[in-house]
């Protein structure tokens, strides 16, 4: 696979984690409940993980 | 000595020997009173910035971890050692979990879309020649500037059922059908709120953003632009990079300021309601100490508050640290 193929495909899948990540917060939202209170929270960790995962070859 | 069988110096460190330490050196003897007079200075010129630390932010914090082991009213002398009682009963506390969620929620959406916005459109100001930037920006700056009881006043004002900006631009268009209750629909209230903390926050985030962008060399995007690179590609290419130092601080700012931004939104344009459907974690939890009379078991909640906030925060710092670039 091409290096600008590879690059393109993962910051698509980054950007769709990412997009994914903030939808569960969301709709996660609409239910009071402890379970969904962590649903809530692995979707933030979800982001953070996204964020570092973009900055890792930068470290 | 070994490697030196006729027990004689070398020229160089006799001489040194005879003359005393080194310039830059110091001696053991005639060093050690000077370094204690060095500490004590640098003691005396710390201690009135460390006594006020401690009174003013070590103190009160220690004293909200000590007060989550106590039930108290807040007004009486009694107070009574309850142990973990307060951090398990907000175990099944609904209202309790319902504010986190909607902090989660806040701190998620309103720092998605005020650092996306706040970064587009410090770009396109500062690389693209735009006619009135001055203004735009400007314009965008002026809520930082505001109160925020002020900008809760507004958004009241525009999220208004019968008269405000929104419901009455879609009744001018003949889009009735689309009006809502922004402040008194359960589903809704929360976003609306978010609306409002985005609009406040976004101008300040995008004028940090700009100056950071401004120090950036011109040569850089010119050989960029030589080599064929187009506007998207150097912003992540040479922007993002260039400006990573400061995002990251920005950010990691950002998560604690929005949990406390949140709260003064809230109390000023909803109080919590609808029937608490857009309660926060501080809300609640002054709620809960100030109005409840339940000072014990707010300060279980701040605890909860603090630990939350203090992780996602050094998270947000793990997961950005990077080696800064220089240029």
């Amino acid at each position: 696979m091409k290096q600008s193929t590879r690059s393109a495909l993962l910051v698509t899948a980054r950007t769709l984690v990412a997009a994914g990540c903030v939808a569960v917060v969301v709709a996660a939202r609409s239910t009071v409940g402890w379970s969904n209170l962590a649903i809530m929270l692995v979707a933030l960790a979800g982001l953070l993980a996204v964020l570092a995962s973009y900055n890792r070859r930068f470290r | 000595m070994p490697g030196n069988p006729s027990g004689t110096l070398p020229p160089r460190t006799a001489t040194r020997r005879a003359a005393g330490p080194a310039p830059g050196r110091r001696g053991a003897s005639g060093s050690a009173p000077r370094r204690r007079g060095n500490g004590l200075f640098v003691l005396a010129s710390l201690l009135p910035a460390l006594v006020l630390f401690a009174v003013f932010m070590v103190v009160p914090t220690l004293n909200v971890f000590r007060m989550s082991f106590y039930t108290w009213s807040g007004f009486s002398p009694d107070m009574r050692f309850v142990g973990l009682d307060n951090f398990t009963a907000l175990l099944d506390d609904a209202q309790f979990v319902r504010a986190f969620q909607n902090t989660v929620a806040l701190l998620v959406v309103v720092t998605v879309v005020t650092m996306g916005t706040g970064l587009f459109l410090a770009a396109v100001m500062t690389r693209q020649r735009l006619r009135g930037r001055s203004l735009y920006r400007f314009v965008l700056y002026v809520p930082s500037v505001l109160s925020v009881v002020v900008i809760a006043a507004i958004f009241s004002a525009v999220f208004d059922q019968e008269n405000g900006l929104i419901n009455g631009t879609l009744q001018a268009l003949s889009l009735d059908g689309l009006r809502q209750v922004w402040l008194g629909d359960q589903d809704l209230v929360l976003w609306s709120v978010a609306i409002a903390m985005v609009w406040q926050s976004l101008g300040y985030y995008m004028v940090l953003y700009m100056a950071g962008m401004a120090s950036i060399p011109e040569d850089v995007y010119e050989a960029s632009a030589l080599d064929g690179a187009s506007p998207v590609r150097q912003f992540f290419a040479i922007t993002l990079p260039l400006i990573w130092q400061n995002l990251r601080t920005t950010l990691t700012f950002f998560v604690m300021s929005a949990v406390n931004l949140s709260f003064v939104l809230v109390r000023a344009m909803t109080g919590g309601g609808p029937d608490g459907s857009s309660e926060v974690l501080l809300s609640y939890m002054y709620k809960q100490a100030y109005t409840n009379s339940s000072y014990g078991y707010g300060m279980a909640i701040g605890v909860v508050i603090f630990a939350f906030s203090f992780l996602v925060s050094l998270l947000v710092s793990r997961a950005t640290r990077r080696e800064p670039l220089q240029f």
